[in-house]
């Protein structure tokens, strides 16, 4: 005869396959029913068991977006599946419950909510997801301000045992939601782990070990104990970590006017089946039965979803009419606003709103869509990226540009400096005088010469641009993510500066021309100050010269001599004939002048994603660790100083970021 | 509603229809006593011989409108009427007849019947509300009894029906069925259509056929895809909605242009056309 | 300066894109093409101003007398764009000198008739009037962008 074992709470003790029954009939003579896996209609749902074999022994599910099928396999596990369709809700927040009567006789009317009286239930199969499912519920449900009392009675009254997952379900994501495989969440009052001839079982609460003190149990040793250890872990393995929660609710909050929402409205049948499997979604409507005179009406709570139509309708509109708002609401309180109300995310990661969606949508590839999390970006392959290091580079040749703008020629420099891309940048420093950015406005690889446009604005610069050919400088990079030109392969390009703006976008016009063949139409605009102050004016007299570019300058202040346009920049296209909705733009210049010029080439029809421009700001280190360059999300030295207007999003607009 | 008021005085007609919703309302059993002591039936053939020509507080009408007689007399029975409430998939989508809509309705006459010439029907089968305005709708094919009874309940007490118009989804799931379309590959018309039924046919292991018609903002583009990547041409995914409620918008636009039927060609005149 | 009578106004220009066959016909019946020499003046700083004209190619300048500095261009007018606004926004008088700078066609619209015609053609109003106001409103927008003087050395910048 075997001893029982009086279980600690983390110490394991082991029941054997066969002494399974044991654990009904200590269920059974509590008086309780048993819920539990059993396969019906072609699922494993959670139902009445009566014995040990209703439970779904040596069934597998197979799972994926959209899909799911048994399988059966030639062995004697009870706990072989994930999880099925239905959730412990259904027994603890049941679809249909009557919770109030009112009553009218005569003159007077009575109201009386209806007592719960739930069936004492024992839930045999709960998986670690499922267990933070039920202790969301309770936050929601029986931990508020406010009692659902049927909910709390219905909890009171049954009696929780855990098993932990050995396998892992295709759709399932657990291991980044915090809740599973392992059991992680208290609320168990058994916890058990299959193994191959039986279960190690812990008993974390009193009534658990009240449970455990009358099964066959013996020690389970150390094997038995690294079995069931392997195993779980062998499922955390196998799911792996397939959504970033980190920042997840920010950043959801951040894209509520992603396009992304419209294009999963179009997928998306708002059938409500998501919420519905959901162990944790608990809308809910009241529906009124009476008789035919209104003398006696009953109130019952019913499941609802807000997929539904008239979910929220009131008199004279909707507040969430179109689908893709549905979809929106259900995606940011599961992700993001549950923590504001509850404290946790809504997800537990079970994966049924994946698997028992009919066209299959899945939530893990739709937040990495919508808010996917920050790519820490590599440097580029750089030089000197080390705070106080710095490469050396000779001055060649100066030239001036305009009064106030020289180009430095330099000469010897690093040849990784040298084949940067256009649009980096280098920090550049002389000795006593702290580093600053400078845009390379020219890349001669072949040469190892770079050209830097400095413009005098203060002491740093101001310096740089004094210095004789012959000087030394310090350089640090190239620096930066730079323009994109393969994006604008295929298509016509658009290309806008303003006033020094045209130094970084040199190199993007050298690139462009020499491979001129690979790009639709060019369309070169550079706005100046007045027309002594243009930059690069034997570039832009070359440039003239092509018959495959087309160049427009203006200034906002002309002199007698010129006869060019006179206005700010965007007035050279806001009228043109070309339609921009394939086109591709490169922007540079003051913030303001950029703000408006992006506005100009939405009005021409160009898409957020292929207008690019070049952001300026207080650098220090150039390499991401001095902190002052932060824009938002990003460090705009190592993020940028390119991007697109989709990626900054409001960023671009809102004041003081 | 004391007994001591006025009956709203209620009636019954049926157009181009098997009968059925008539037939639910009688099943309805044990509550039509109660129900006539608080509602006047006027005239309900199936039901009683007493005949009326109204008024009528409440019209219920079954059957679709297929023969010119029946746009003559639908006119006249609206405007002696307070509340024409139109109930099953006839009244409401033109039902399965409507299905005749794809073809020519002489090509279906002469296939059907010896001497098409007697026939006076009208080119299309119609709903009700193409041709005169209606008040309230039951939907499916029968109604669903529980439907009637809160319906009939509502205008007695004063509330609002609670009619909800959600999918067939949302009644599936209350009663733990697991889906069809996941677990089996069926076709289920289930996420477009309007619940009402208690998920009937998927409790059988069978799709949805669309009986109470499309429910608001049907994403039928998306349902049709997935039958397809079950295996479904697009024209027989597109036939799934051939059927009680075909010619409700936006089922119709889904079927297939050479319809979902085509009529049995009698071999001469006369002839009999058993197949 | 040469003006001709043959008027093509289905010609897809943008400023009329849009308008109904009945307004097209009304404009046309007193529209002309204008065209100017480099260096010709279309309209006069104070004076009536004689049309309001869509430039279709070439480019005009707009200039303001400065007392000292003579003639200054504020700006210049592109193809698609419009001048003489104020022929329909009294006292009816140029603004400023439009000056062609290259050669210029453009289609001008007589004052006085183009006037008549929107006081008596609540249609043509309906659909001008919005067109000749977003064009002012740019022009304004462009102005107060030029006035910013976005270009200038920064007064205290960091490096």
């Amino acid at each position: 005869m075997v001893t029982a074992v009086r279980s600690e709470p983390q110490a394991s003790a082991f029941l054997a396959r066969a002494d399974l029954g044991s654990l009904l009939d200590a269920l059974h003579a509590d008086g309780r029913t048993v819920i539990g896996p059993t396969v019906e209609d072609g699922a494993i749902v959670y139902a009445e068991i009566g014995s040990v074999a209703d439970l779904p022994i040596g069934w597998r599910d197979e799972q994926a977006p959209g899909r799911y099928r048994l399988a059966h396999a030639d062995d004697e596990r009870a706990f072989g599946y994930a999880v099925g369709p239905t959730s412990w809700k259904r027994y603890t927040f049941p679809p249909r419950v009557p919770i109030g009567r009112a009553r009218r006789d005569g003159d007077r009317t009575t109201f009386e909510p209806i007592e719960p009286e739930p069936p004492a239930l024992a839930f045999l199969g709960v998986r670690g997801c499922e267990l933070a499912a039920l202790r969301i519920q309770d936050r929601v449900l029986a931990e508020g301000p406010v009692t659902d009392p049927d909910y709390a009675a219905r909890r009171r009254a049954s009696i929780v045992i855990a098993v932990e997952c050995t396998v892992a379900g295709a759709t399932c994501f657990c291991t980044s939601m915090g809740t599973g495989p392992e059991i992680m969440s208290d609320g168990a009052d058994l916890v058990l782990t299959e193994l191959g001839d039986g279960f190690l079982v812990r008993a974390p609460s009193p009534a658990g070990r009240e449970l455990a003190a009358r099964l066959p149990l013996v020690d389970a040793g150390e094997d038995r104990l690294g079995e069931g250890r392997a195993a779980v872990a062998a499922v955390r393995e196998a799911i792996g970590d397939p959504v970033a929660i980190e920042g997840l609710p920010g950043r959801l909050m951040a894209r509520l006017d992603d396009p992304r929402w419209a294009e999963v409205a179009e997928r998306c049948l708002a059938c409500a089946n998501c919420t519905l499997v959901c162990p944790t979604c608990f809308c809910t409507s009241v529906a009124q039965t009476s008789d035919l005179d209104g003398f006696e009406s009953v109130a019952e709570r019913t499941w609802d979803s807000c997929f539904s139509g008239d979910f929220a309708k009131v008199a004279g509109g909707n507040f969430r009419a179109r689908r893709q708002d549905r979809y929106r609401q259900w995606l940011t309180h599961k992700f993001s606003t549950w923590v504001d109300q509850f404290g946790s995310f809504g997800c537990v990661g079970c994966g049924r709103c994946i698997t028992w969606c009919p066209v299959g949508i899945d939530v893990r590839d739709e937040l990495m869509a919508i808010a996917s999390p920050p790519a820490r970006r590599p440097l580029p392959v750089a030089v000197a990226t080390q705070p106080g290091a710095f490469v050396p580079g000779r001055i060649a040749s100066t030239a001036a540009e305009t009064p106030d703008t020289t180009t430095l020629v330099l000469e010897d420099v690093d040849p990784r400096i040298a084949a940067g891309s256009p649009g980096q940048f280098v920090m550049v420093t002389v000795p006593g005088l702290p580093a600053v950015p400078i845009s390379v406005s020219r890349f001669a690889p072949e040469r190892r010469s770079i050209e830097l446009s400095i413009r005098a604005a203060g002491p740093a610069t101001g310096s740089l641009h004094e210095l004789p050919a012959g000087s030394t400088v310090g350089l640090r990079g190239p620096l930066g993510r730079g323009w994109p030109v393969e994006a604008a392969e295929g298509r016509d390009v658009v290309v806008v500066a303003g006033g020094i703006g045209l130094s970084p976008l040199r190199p993007l016009i050298d690139a462009l021309l020499a491979d001129r063949p690979r790009y639709g139409a060019v369309r070169l605009f550079h706005g100046a100050r007045t027309p002594a102050d243009r930059p690069h004016v034997s570039d832009l007299e070359a440039w003239a010269l092509r018959s495959d570019l087309e160049l427009a300058v203006t200034v906002d202040r002309a002199d007698e001599t010129w006869t060019g346009p006179v206005g700010v920049v965007t007035h050279l296209f806001d009228d043109a004939r070309w339609d921009g909705r394939e086109a591709v733009a490169f922007v540079c210049g003051p913030e303001r002048m950029m703000q408006a010029t992006v506005d100009t080439l939405r009005d021409r029809g160009l898409r957020r994603s292929r207008i690019f421009v070049s952001l300026e700001r207080h650098m220090e280190c150039g390499i991401g660790l001095c902190g002052h360059c932060q824009l938002g999300k990003f460090f705009v030295c190592r993020d940028g100083p390119v991007f697109s207007l989709h990626e900054l999003g409001d960023a671009f607009v809102l004041e003081g970021i | 509603m004391a007994t001591t008021t006025l009956r709203p005085r209620v009636g019954v007609v049926k157009l181009t229809s098997c009968d059925g919703c008539q037939l639910t309302i009688l099943d309805l059993e044990d509550e039509l006593l109660a129900l006539t002591e608080r509602f006047d039936i006027v005239d309900f053939p199936e039901a009683t011989s007493d005949r009326s020509a109204g008024p009528y507080d409440i019209l219920l009408v079954e059957g679709s409108i297929s023969d010119p007689d029946q746009v003559e007399r639908i006119h006249d029975l609206r405007a002696r009427t307070r509340l024409l409430v139109v109930i099953g998939a006839c009244a409401t989508a033109g039902g399965i007849q409507a299905m005749r809509n794809w073809g020519s309705v002489d090509d279906w006459a002469s296939s059907v019947y010896p001497d098409p010439s007697l026939l006076r029907v009208l080119d299309r089968v119609t709903p009700v509300s193409d041709h005169v305005k209606v008040d309230a709708e039951l939907r499916g094919c029968p109604i669903s009894p529980d439907h009637l009874r809160e319906f009939l309940t509502a205008l007695l007490v004063g509330r609002r029906p609670q009619l909800p118009d959600e999918a067939v989804c949302l009644e599936c799931k209350r009663r733990g069925y697991p889906c069809v379309i996941v677990a089996g590959g069926l076709s289920c018309l289930g996420p477009v259509t309007r619940s009402g039924c208690g998920a009937l046919c998927p409790a059988f292991g069978r799709g949805c056929y669309g009986c109470f018609g499309p429910r608001e903002q049907p994403n039928v583009v998306a349902l049709t895809g997935r039958f397809e990547a079950d295996g479904l041409t697009r024209a027989e995914a597109g036939r799934r909605f051939a059927g009680f409620t075909a010619w409700a918008e936006p089922f119709r636009a889904a079927i297939p242009e050479d319809g979902p039927a085509r009529p049995i060609r009698a071999a001469s005149r006369g002839a009999s056309h058993a197949r | 300066m040469e003006t001709s009578s043959s008027i093509d106004l289905l010609r897809d220009v943008p400023f009329i894109t849009g308008l109904g066959g009945a307004e097209r016909r009304r404009l046309a019946s007193f529209a002309r093409v204008v065209s100017a020499e480099r260096d010709e003046v279309l309209l006069r700083e104070t004076e009536p101003t004689p049309y309001l004209a869509i430039v279709t190619t070439g480019r005009v300048a707009l200039r303001m007398r400065v007392p000292g500095r003579g003639p200054v261009t504020i700006a210049t007018v592109e193809p698609g764009d419009i001048v003489g606004w104020s022929a329909v926004v009294a006292p009816y008088r140029a603004t400023s000198t439009a000056v062609a700078v290259e050669p210029t066609e453009a289609i001008a619209f007589a004052g006085p008739q183009l006037r008549q015609a929107l006081e008596t053609d609540p249609d043509l109003a309906a659909a001008l009037y919005p067109r000749i106001l977003r064009s002012v409103a740019r022009r304004l927008e462009g102005t107060r962008l030029q006035l910013l003087d976005l270009f200038a050395k920064p007064e205290d910048a960091a490096w």
